[in-house]
C-alpha cells in the first residue's frame, strides 16, 4: 500500500516538476548574449528540413540559436494563434496554413520590415530576387515579408498512361498555342476507362487550378471585383451571378459530369483520402496542379513528365503562382537576429542545398533556380525551366496570399459546390447561393474591423 | 453501489428447456447470429485490410481474405519516421496511466470527503459536484484552452493530464456511493485506535475499495485513451501527439495515398489495450460499463 | 466540547474534498464565468477582447451557418439516440432470454463498442469507401448501386447515425444488467395474472428498468449534442455542411477563424440547452420512472 502511494506521490510531484520548468522556460529570456529564434513551420519534410540547416548556421552565428517548431497543416493557423496568445509567438513563420498573406497583414501579426531592411543595407538583387517577386509583399511601400520559395501551377503527366494510348506528350512551351484547354480534353477522354473497379478505372485530367474561386480566372472571368487587389484584399463585391463566371463553373465540372475525364469526388477519395492527390495513384493521365506536387515525384511509381498548362480562354492567366515568404512577426524581440536567419536562408548556396534536402523546393533565388531545374530524375532540366519561365509570365498570385480571411471564404466555397463536385446540381443552381453568402460573409467582415 | 451491477451475469438455463427451445427464443437466437454478423463484418474487414498490399486494398469488390499476408504494414507503422506510431502509443500510455493514477487518488479523497463528513456546505457542494457531471467540455473548453496556454503548457501532454488530479464528477459520485455503505462502526473502532482521519481514509476504506477502484480505473483509462477534442486543441508537434490525434493526422496527410491498410493496422493496434483490459477483467469491466453508463 | 468536534468534522472535509474544489474553481467555475465575459467581446486573442455587449449573440441568431450546426446536431440527435436506445434494449431483453449462446452474444454485441473514438471513424469512413468499401458491396447483393456515403450531403448524416448503432453495446450491457435486476417474483406474479408478453413489458419490465432507460437517455443526448470526433476525423463537417455539428462549429470558430467570443457566445448556447433538456427530462420522466420506494436515489 505504502509503496503505492509514494509512486502517486512520486507522479503528482514529477508532474508538477515538468509543469514548473514549462513555465520557467516560456518566460526566460535568459541573461546571456545567445538569443533563440523560433522558426515555426509545417510538419512535412519539405518543411522541416530547415532543422538540418541549423547546425551550420549556428556556427556561423554563435549568437544565435534557432528552435524549429511545427505543426500540421491542418492545425498550422490555429497553432500559431495560440502561441500568440500564450506570448511564445515564434520570431520566423510564413503563411502555411489555410490563411494568407493579408488575413496575417490585416490581423497586425506581421512586422513592417522596411526600417529593419534600411539598417541591414538589404538589396534583393544580392540574393538573385527580382524585384517584382519582392513586391509581392509590400503594402503602400512596406515590405512585410521576404520570398523563399515561389511554386507555379505545371501540368504533371503519367508518361505510362500516355505511352499506352499511343499520345504524344504535351510541350512545355507557353507559347506553343497548338497546345489548348480543348485539346486537353481530347487526350483525357483518350486516356479514361470508366469502371466500378478500383484497380481498372482511369481518368484523363485532374484539373486542380487553383482553388476553388480562382478557378474561373483561368476562364477569364474573375469571382471578386477589381479593388480587391489595390484595397488590402476586401473586395467589395462578387461576380458570381454573372454569365462569364457561370460559364467558367459549368466548364471546369462539366469535365467531370458531362465529359466524365476527371475523377469524381467519390473516386479521388477512395483511392488518396481526404486530402491526398489521386495523381499519385498512378490513375490519372494529367494533372494540374501546385508545383509541390513535384517534390513528391520520388514517390511516384510510375516515369512523370512536366508540361505547360494548356492555352485556357484567358490569354493572359494560366498559372497560379504561390511565392511563399518569409514574416517576422510583430511581437519578435530579436528582429535583427531573425533577419540574419532569413538572409542566411536565401542565400544561393543554402537555397541550392534546400533543394535536395527539402525533396525539391523551389527557390526563389534564381541563380539557385538553376540547380532547382536539374533536380528530378527523368525530367529534363530545360522542360522544367521552361514550364517556370512561362508560368511566371503568365501568372497570377494566389488568391489566399491575396484576399483578407480566405479560409472563411474557401470553406463556404468547399462546402456550398460539393454538391455540384458529385453531380447532384448544376453550377447554375448553387452560385446564386453562394453569391448571397459570401456578400453576407464579406459584409460582416467589414463590420467587424 | 447499483444493485444491478452486481447481478451482471448470464441468466440461468435450466438443461430441459434447452432440449426443445420454443420458437420464440429460436427466433431471437436466429436474430442475435445476424446481428453478431453485422456488427463484427465491419472489424474482420479491418483485421483484412490492415493485412492486405496497397493494390489488394483498392480492389474491387474488397477480398474478405488477404491474398498475401502484407505483415509489414505493422513494422511500417514504427519503422516509418514520418508516422512516428510508436511514440503516440507511448504518449497516449503516459497520459492515461497518469490521469488514471490522478484520477483514482484525487477522486477517492473527495469521494471519502463527501461519504463520510457533514459540514456547513456540505448537501450543497454536493449538489454542485453532481451539476458538473452534465457541465459539456466544449463550454468551458476555450478559457482552459487560454489558461493552459498562458501558463506555457501549450503543446505538452500536462493540459490532458493534470485536470485528472482534481477529480472527475463522475467518479466521485460512484466513489462516494461505495464509500457510504461501510459501516460506521468501522471507523469508530478505527477513531478509538487513534488513528487520524487520512489514516482512516488509507488504511481502513481503500483496502476495502481494491473492487471499487478497479472499476473506476478502467473506466478512467478508456475515456483518456479515446479523448480527441483535448489532444487537438492542445498539441502541436507530431512527437507529442497522442494516438486518436496521431491517427487522425494519418488520415489527412498530404500528398500521399490514403494507406488504407497502414490505417486500419493503426486502428486494431489501437484498440489493443482496450481489448486486453476486457479479455483480463471482464468482470470488473461490464461493471464499469454498467455503473458508468460508459460508451 | 460538541463545537470542537463539528470543527474537526468540517476540518476533515474540507481537507478531502480540497483537490475537487480547487479544480472546481480553477476548471470549471473560472472557465465559465471568462466564457460568459468572452461571449459579449470580440476576441482574437491577438488583440485584447472588446466588449460588444449582445453583439455575437445578435449575429449568430442572424447566421445561417448557426442554425444550420443546430440542424444537423438535433437531426444526429433525434434520431440516433432513440434508435440506439431502443435496439440496445431490444437486444439486452433477447439475450436475457433463454437463448443458448447468451455470453458469446453479450461479447460479440459489446465488441465493436471497444474500437471506440479515431479508429472507430477510420475504420466507418473505410467501410463507407464508396467504391471499395464493405458497405457498398453488402448493398450490392441486394441489387443497390454503390452510394457515395460520406460524400453526398443526402447520405453523409445517415452514414454517421449508422455508424454510432454500431456503439450500442454498452447501452445493451446496462440493460441487461437492469433486467437481470427485476424480481423474478414480480415476473411470475405477472404470468398468473394472465398478462401477455407486451403486457409484462409495459407493467412490470419496463418501469423496473426505467431509472436506467432515464439516466441512458439523458447521458445520450448529452454526449450526442456534444458529437465532433466524427465531424473532424471523416467528414469535415461537410459535404455541403450536412454534418456541421455544433461543436465542431464552435471549434472551427474558435481555433481556425479566431472567433473566440464568437464561440463563447455559442457555448454558453450549448451550456444552457445542455441544463434545460436535462430539466425537461427529469420533469417529464415522474411519468415512466418508477423509483423503488418511491424516491429519486
Amino acid at each position: 500500500m505504502n509503496k503505492k502511494w509514494l509512486t502517486a506521490a512520486t507522479g503528482f510531484a514529477l508532474v508538477t516538476v515538468v509543469a514548473g520548468t514549462a513555465c520557467s522556460s516560456g518566460s526566460g529570456d535568459g541573461g546571456s548574449k545567445t538569443v533563440t529564434i523560433t522558426h515555426y513551420t509545417i510538419d512535412s519534410p519539405d518543411r522541416t528540413f530547415v532543422e538540418k540547416l541549423i547546425p551550420d548556421f549556428e556556427a556561423k552565428h554563435p549568437n544565435i540559436k534557432i528552435k524549429v517548431t511545427k505543426a500540421p497543416y491542418e492545425q498550422f493557423d490555429s497553432k500559431l494563434q495560440s502561441a500568440i496568445a500564450g506570448k511564445k509567438a515564434p520570431d520566423v513563420t510564413s503563411h502555411w496554413g489555410y490563411g494568407g498573406f493579408m488575413e496575417y497583414y490585416n490581423k497586425g501579426m506581421l512586422m513592417d520590415l522596411t526600417q529593419l531592411l534600411q539598417d541591414d543595407g538589404f538589396s534583393a538583387g544580392d540574393y538573385n530576387i527580382p524585384e517584382n517577386v519582392m513586391d509581392i509583399y509590400k503594402v503602400d511601400g512596406k515590405t512585410y515579408g521576404i520570398p523563399l520559395n515561389s511554386y507555379v501551377t505545371v501540368m504533371l503527366y503519367n508518361k505510362d498512361l500516355f505511352d499506352k494510348a499511343g499520345l504524344t506528350y504535351p510541350p512545355t512551351d507557353y507559347e506553343d498555342k497548338s497546345w489548348t484547354f480543348d485539346k486537353m480534353v481530347d487526350y483525357a477522354k483518350k486516356m479514361t476507362v470508366h469502371s466500378n473497379n478500383l484497380a481498372e478505372a482511369q481518368y484523363g485530367v485532374d484539373f486542380g487550378w487553383g482553388e476553388r474561386d480562382q478557378r474561373v480566372q483561368y476562364f477569364g472571368a474573375d469571382v471578386y471585383s477589381e479593388d480587391t487587389w489595390t484595397n488590402g484584399g476586401k473586395p467589395s463585391k462578387v461576380n458570381l451571378d454573372q454569365p462569364a463566371v457561370i460559364d467558367a463553373y459549368k466548364k471546369i465540372y462539366g469535365l467531370i459530369h458531362d465529359q466524365k475525364v476527371a475523377p469524381t469526388p467519390a473516386f479521388s477519395k477512395s483511392v488518396s483520402g481526404q486530402f491526398g492527390d489521386p495523381f499519385l495513384s498512378g490513375k490519372i493521365g494529367m494533372s494540374v496542379v501546385g508545383s509541390w506536387s513535384l517534390a513528391a515525384s520520388s514517390e511516384f511509381n510510375f516515369k512523370v513528365g512536366v508540361a505547360a498548362v494548356p492555352q485556357g480562354p484567358n490569354p493572359n492567366v494560366r498559372s497560379v503562382l504561390y511565392v511563399d515568404p518569409l514574416f517576422i512577426l510583430k511581437d519578435s524581440k530579436h528582429p535583427k537576429e531573425a533577419l540574419e536567419w532569413i538572409k542566411y536562408l536565401i542565400t544561393t548556396e543554402v537555397q541550392e542545398k534546400s533543394i535536395e534536402l527539402s525533396g525539391g523546393n523551389p527557390p526563389v533565388n534564381q541563380k539557385a533556380a538553376e540547380k532547382y531545374y536539374g533536380s528530378f530524375e527523368g525530367i529534363e532540366p530545360a522542360q522544367i525551366k521552361q514550364v517556370y519561365d512561362g508560368a511566371y509570365k503568365y501568372g497570377f498570385e494566389s488568391y489566399n496570399h491575396l484576399i483578407d480571411n480566405y479560409s472563411q471564404i474557401n470553406e463556404l466555397f468547399i462546402n456550398e459546390l460539393g454538391p455540384v463536385e458529385n453531380g447532384d446540381k448544376k453550377p447554375e443552381e448553387v452560385l446564386p447561393t453562394i453569391q448571397e453568402k459570401l456578400t453576407k460573409l464579406l459584409e460582416r467582415f467589414r463590420q467587424s474591423k | 453501489m447499483n444493485t444491478a451491477a452486481a447481478q451482471v451475469r448470464e441468466p440461468r438455463t435450466t438443461s430441459r428447456r434447452r432440449k426443445m427451445p420454443a420458437a420464440g427464443p429460436l427466433i431471437g437466437f436466429v436474430v442475435l447470429l445476424a446481428v453478431t454478423v453485422a456488427m463484427l463484418a465491419p472489424l474482420w474487414f479491418m483485421v483484412s485490410t490492415s493485412l492486405k498490399t496497397t493494390k489488394e486494398m483498392l480492389a474491387f469488390p474488397p477480398t474478405f481474405i488477404p491474398e498475401t499476408f502484407a505483415w509489414s504494414n505493422f513494422k511500417e507503422l514504427f519503422t516509418n519516421s514520418d508516422i512516428k506510431f510508436g511514440q503516440q502509443y507511448a504518449n497516449s500510455l503516459i497520459v492515461a496511466v497518469f490521469s488514471v493514477l490522478g484520477t483514482v487518488i484525487s477522486s477517492s479523497l473527495v469521494a471519502f470527503g463527501f461519504a463520510r463528513y457533514r459540514a456547513r456546505g456540505s448537501g450543497l457542494l454536493f449538489l454542485l459536484m453532481l451539476s458538473t457531471m452534465m457541465l459539456p467540455y466544449p463550454a468551458i473548453m476555450i478559457p482552459q484552452f487560454l489558461l493552459f496556454t498562458n501558463i506555457g503548457l501549450h503543446d505538452s501532454l500536462l493540459p490532458l493530464i493534470l485536470p485528472n488530479f482534481f477529480g472527475s464528477a463522475y467518479i466521485i459520485f460512484l466513489l462516494k456511493q461505495f464509500f457510504s455503505t461501510m459501516p460506521n462502526e468501522l471507523y469508530d473502532a478505527g477513531r478509538i485506535d487513534g488513528s487520524n482521519e487520512f489514516r482512516l481514509f488509507w488504511n481502513l476504506t481503500l483496502p476495502l475499495a481494491g473492487p471499487a477502484l478497479a472499476t473506476v480505473s478502467i473506466f478512467t483509462f478508456i475515456w483518456s485513451w479515446n479523448d480527441l477534442l483535448t489532444p487537438v486543441l492542445y498539441l502541436d508537434s507530431q512527437e507529442n501527439f497522442t494516438l486518436p490525434i496521431g491517427m487522425a493526422a494519418m488520415m489527412s496527410s498530404k500528398f500521399r495515398l490514403a494507406p488504407w491498410n497502414l490505417l486500419m493496422a493503426a486502428a486494431l493496434l489501437s484498440s489493443l489495450p482496450i481489448i486486453t483490459l476486457f479479455a483480463v477483467a471482464q468482470r470488473r469491466f461490464v461493471e464499469g460499463i454498467v455503473l458508468t453508463g460508459i460508451k | 466540547m460538541r463545537r470542537k468536534r463539528i470543527d474537526r468534522e468540517t476540518r476533515a472535509f474540507y481537507w478531502f474534498i480540497s483537490p475537487w474544489l480547487i479544480g472546481f474553481v480553477v476548471l470549471a467555475l473560472f472557465p465559465i464565468l471568462a466564457s460568459l465575459y468572452y461571449s459579449f467581446t470580440d476576441y482574437d486573442v491577438v488583440h485584447a477582447p472588446v466588449w460588444i455587449g449582445l453583439d455575437n449573440f445578435r449575429e449568430l441568431f442572424r447566421d445561417e451557418l448557426f442554425w444550420t450546426s443546430i440542424r444537423a446536431t438535433l437531426k444526429y440527435t433525434l434520431i440516433s439516440v432513440p434508435l440506439t436506445l431502443l435496439l440496445s434494449l431490444a437486444f439486452a431483453m433477447l439475450i436475457n432470454q433463454k437463448v443458448p449462446f447468451q455470453g458469446f452474444f453479450r461479447t460479440a454485441i459489446y465488441f465493436p463498442s471497444m474500437i471506440s473514438g479515431v479508429a472507430m471513424s477510420l475504420l466507418w469512413f473505410w467501410v463507407f469507401n464508396p467504391q471499395a468499401g464493405l458497405f457498398n458491396l453488402v448493398l450490392s447483393w441486394f441489387g443497390v448501386d454503390p452510394i457515395p456515403w460520406l460524400l453526398d450531403a443526402r447520405y453523409a448524416i445517415w452514414a454517421l447515425i449508422i455508424m454510432s448503432f454500431w456503439g450500442m453495446g454498452a447501452g445493451m450491457l446496462i440493460f441487461l444488467a437492469g433486467l437481470q435486476g427485476v424480481p423474478q417474483h414480480l415476473l411470475e406474479a405477472a404470468k398468473l395474472d394472465g398478462a401477455g408478453r407486451w403486457k409484462t413489458f409495459r407493467n412490470v419490465t419496463f418501469p423496473m428498468i426505467s431509472p436506467v432507460f432515464l439516466f441512458q437517455l439523458i447521458i445520450g443526448i448529452i454526449d450526442s449534442f456534444q458529437v465532433f470526433t466524427q465531424a473532424y476525423t471523416i467528414t469535415q463537417g461537410g459535404p455541403s455542411y450536412s454534418t456541421w455539428f455544433y461543436v465542431y462549429n464552435i471549434y472551427i470558430n474558435a481555433f481556425k477563424n479566431f472567433r473566440y467570443g464568437y464561440a463563447s457566445a455559442m457555448a454558453w448556447i450549448l451550456l444552457v440547452a445542455v441544463m434545460i433538456v436535462t430539466y425537461v427530462i427529469m420533469k417529464t420522466s415522474n411519468r415512466y420512472v418508477y423509483y423503488e420506494g418511491g424516491q429519486s436515489r
